[in-house]
């Protein structure tokens, strides 16, 4: 059993498939993910389940591994145990999640922007054109660069998760490359199809870092690094001289136009 | 009626119970404390030791209630204490407080306090100067019950 749990989830499930359906009802969908990197020891520890619920689930892991044999399950190592579902975050981290809701808002937009979408319209394309700004500037400039700049610089650079996050981020660049050359070209069907599938990432890619990734962090860093982190998030706004009022009012206009209140 | 029954701040009680015996710590508890004054008071707000530091502001019974406060709290941090129900003058904990954000550039403030109610008031003066202030810091509140276990600890809104 030590050694499964010692291996990264993508060979786990490519081995025996069903443990995806397992972890889904646990909540854990990590099955699905891209790179798959991740130990299964780190993602049972990481989603951080009350112990029976997590002994549980490691019993129908056995199971899977080892039909028919009576396997000790281990308990898995982690730093603090299960905690209630409300989430409380450090100031820090409550930053990085209060500028998520801005981001998922504008993610719940997209449907609507995309469904009567027409690039021959002015007023189409310079919307296609804002939403691009909100995405490069509020979403990955303001904010992913905290992340990638100064939050991941606390936690080893070789954390599955972090690769993951740092993936994800780089596949949202890609996309909105993708998106403004379609622009360019009025090409209405590669927009559609490339601002839904940075809706997709995002959504996925904003859950696992508000519900995992962000409180796990919260639970690695002392009091000392969370009032140094917090600082840092202050200095890097200050630098950059950036006004979100900007892109809340951007996002605010489109809800009534379509006629959404997501908040 | 006790006269003293009315606050809970102030009721009496005994916490010994017969033939239990108590658990005593054996060998020397190192002080974790590293300067001097500590009343808030006394204090200056902008001495060295404040100076990018992790402060702790304690409620006075804390010290006396909290079995691991020198290790767990005291440890690594810069000290204050008052007593938001029987210290005159909290106008001035409130501008001490602030330039410990504005001016020591503290890194954190934890806001250790009983749970009886009058000790919400220091909270509530730390997070009355953390508004006034320019400059925000992280500001974490824990809560200890009156037979020093910890009841709550929490990120406090500035």
């Amino acid at each position: 059993m030590e050694a499964y749990l010692n291996k990264s989830i993508k060979e786990v499930i490519k081995e025996f498939p069903p443990m995806e359906k397992i972890l889904d009802e646990y909540g854990i969908g990590c099955g699905p993910c891209a790179v798959g990197l991740c130990l299964l020891k780190d993602i049972v520890s990481i989603h951080n389940l009350p112990a029976e619920e997590e002994q549980e689930m490691m019993g129908r892991i056995a199971q899977t591994i080892y039909p028919g044999r009576e396997i000790k399950v281990p308990r898995v190592q982690r730093k603090t145990e299960a905690q209630p579902k409300e989430i409380k975050y450090s100031p820090p981290m409550k930053k990085l999640v209060d500028e998520h809701v801005l981001i998922k808002r504008w993610l719940a937009l997209i449907p609507d922007v995309l469904k009567k979408l027409d690039l021959q319209s002015e007023e189409d394309w310079q919307l296609i054109r804002e939403g691009v700004d909100f995405i490069r500037s509020y979403a990955d400039k303001f904010h992913h660069a905290k992340e990638e700049d100064i939050l991941f610089k606390y936690f080893d650079e070789n954390l599955d998760i972090l690769k993951v996050m740092q993936e994800d981020h780089k596949t949202a660049r890609n996309h909105v490359k993708t998106i403004l050359e379609a622009l360019e070209q009025r090409d209405k069907e590669t927009i559609v199809r490339h601002l839904s599938a940075y809706r997709g990432l995002l959504t996925e890619h904003i859950k696992r870092e508000d519900e995992i990734m962000l409180p796990w962090m919260d639970n690695q860093l002392s009091l000392s690094q969370i009032g140094d982190l917090f600082s840092k998030f202050n200095g890097a706004e200050e630098q950059m001289g950036f006004k979100p009022q900007k892109y809340e009012e951007f996002i605010n206009r489109l809800e009534e136009k379509f006629n959404r209140k997501e908040r | 009626m006790n006269r003293f029954e009315g606050c809970p701040g102030s009721r009496m009680m005994a916490f010994q119970e017969k033939g239990k015996a108590a658990k005593e710590t054996t060998g020397k508890i190192q002080s974790q404390l590293r300067q001097w004054p500590i009343q808030l008071h006394l204090i200056s707000p902008t001495a060295l030791y404040y100076q990018g530091a992790d402060v702790l502001l304690a409620a006075d019974c804390v010290g006396y209630s909290l079995g691991g406060f020198h290790p767990d709290f005291l440890k690594g941090k810069s000290l204050a204490i008052a007593c938001p129900k029987l210290d005159e003058g909290q106008d001035i904990y409130v501008e001490k407080i602030k330039s410990w954000f504005d001016e020591a550039k503290i890194n954190t403030l934890t806001v250790l306090i009983m749970q009886v109610p009058c000790c919400t008031g220091l909270l509530n003066i730390a997070q009355q100067a953390s508004r006034a202030a320019k400059r925000k810091v992280p500001i974490k509140s824990v809560v200890v019950g009156i037979q020093g276990e910890i009841l709550k600890e929490e990120w406090a809104a500035a």
